[in-house]
């Protein structure tokens, strides 16, 4: 009887579980024990090193904003200038390209229109001259010439192939005989 | 507006942060208290590591989003301020090659604010003998009262991974102790 009492507050053991004080429940299981009036010793500690951690991190912050270019407006600043200075070489060198096209086109469009006004102007004989001597110059000499080339490319073929056909019947005829 | 959204938005808010983070003291300071404290062991530790998480919650209460509750996100940072003590301390210890590391029962008996029973010192023996994962599951969940939800973001594990460690770890505890 006395052991299935103690067996049972046994199996309670680890079944209880967390209840209420948790001071009283470590001292209970573990034996462990706290300082009398250690939590508002300890609360009024951290209070206070945390009060002397602000005051140690205060001049420290002053003192970086002394230097100026670590400021995070001057950065805004500096990063606003370069992006400035970057847009503008863009566009300068772009705006540079479009006046060198529009001038280009500006000289061709010019001498079109004086060639043009130019030609109105020629009498119709002196046309009429220079096209017979571009075209007896340009089109009847060229293919006149080209027109003898193959010929000339022509009878050669046809001499050496004759001098050749003529070898070798000659050859054969020989051979043919002293065999 | 739930009671924590109002002293979140209190503590964002420069003109009422001091009020609002003595209020936030009185609320928390006792429960992250001893989830330090099953960490780092001595009450002087604790004592050490619970000041620097509530200044690291002071500083960086700014930042926070709300995306977790108040409580787990102070657990977190509890949780981390807590082991990155104990490696500041094992890296001291090792770069001190005459002192022999200490087991976490010499700390203990080493504390003047443990006063455990023998079966108090049978459980630390046993939690002491879990690996480091298990040692915070049963922590969290069983002296801390903390859901598996809020321990799986604290931890970042999955809650069935938790549930498992956690009854494992209660199954060897009864079993080693009660028989």
């Amino acid at each position: 009887m006395e052991k299935s009492t103690e067996n049972n507050s046994n199996q309670n053991f680890l079944k209880e579980g967390f209840k209420g004080d948790i001071s009283k429940h470590h001292k209970k299981y573990l034996g462990t024990e706290i300082p009398e009036g250690y939590f508002t010793k300890s609360k009024s500690s951290i209070l206070n090193k945390i009060k002397e951690d602000i005051i140690i991190d205060v001049p420290k912050k002053t003192k970086k904003q002394l230097v100026f270019w670590m400021r995070p407006q001057f950065k805004y600043m500096a990063a606003a200038a370069l992006v400035f200075i970057l847009c503008l070489t863009v566009w300068l060198q772009s705006s540079n390209k479009t006046n060198v096209l529009e001038e280009t086109n500006f000289e061709l469009f010019a001498f079109s229109d004086t060639i043009l006004i130019e030609s109105l102007l020629v009498d119709e004989s002196e046309i009429e001259a220079f096209t017979d001597a571009t075209l007896f110059n340009e089109i009847l000499v060229k293919a006149e010439l080209s027109e003898q080339k193959l010929d000339n490319l022509v009878l050669d073929n046809l001499i050496l192939e004759d001098s050749l056909l003529n070898n070798y019947i000659d050859y054969g005829l020989i051979e043919t005989l002293v065999l | 507006m739930s009671k924590e959204a109002d002293l979140v938005k209190k503590l964002q808010n420069p003109t009422l942060k001091d009020t609002a983070f003595s209020a936030l003291l009185d609320a928390y300071q006792e429960r992250l208290y001893w989830h330090i404290r099953k960490i780092v062991t001595t009450h002087e530790n604790a004592d050490d590591v619970l000041q620097n998480t509530f200044i690291r919650v002071y500083k960086s209460i700014q930042k926070f989003e709300g995306k977790s509750s108040l409580h787990t996100w102070m657990y977190r940072i509890a949780y981390n301020e807590s082991i990155r003590f104990l490696e500041k301390n094992n890296k001291k210890r090792y770069d001190n090659i005459d002192e022999v590391p200490e087991s976490h029962l010499e700390v203990l008996f080493e504390d003047t604010y443990f006063d455990g029973d023998e079966i108090q010192l049978k459980l630390q023996e046993i939690i002491n003998g879990f690996t480091e994962k298990q040692q915070r599951v049963f922590q969290m969940k069983y002296f801390d009262d903390l859901s598996f939800r809020k321990i799986s973001e604290i931890l970042e594990v999955s809650e069935s991974t938790l549930k498992s460690t956690y009854y494992t770890t209660v199954k060897i505890i009864e079993e080693k102790i009660f028989l």
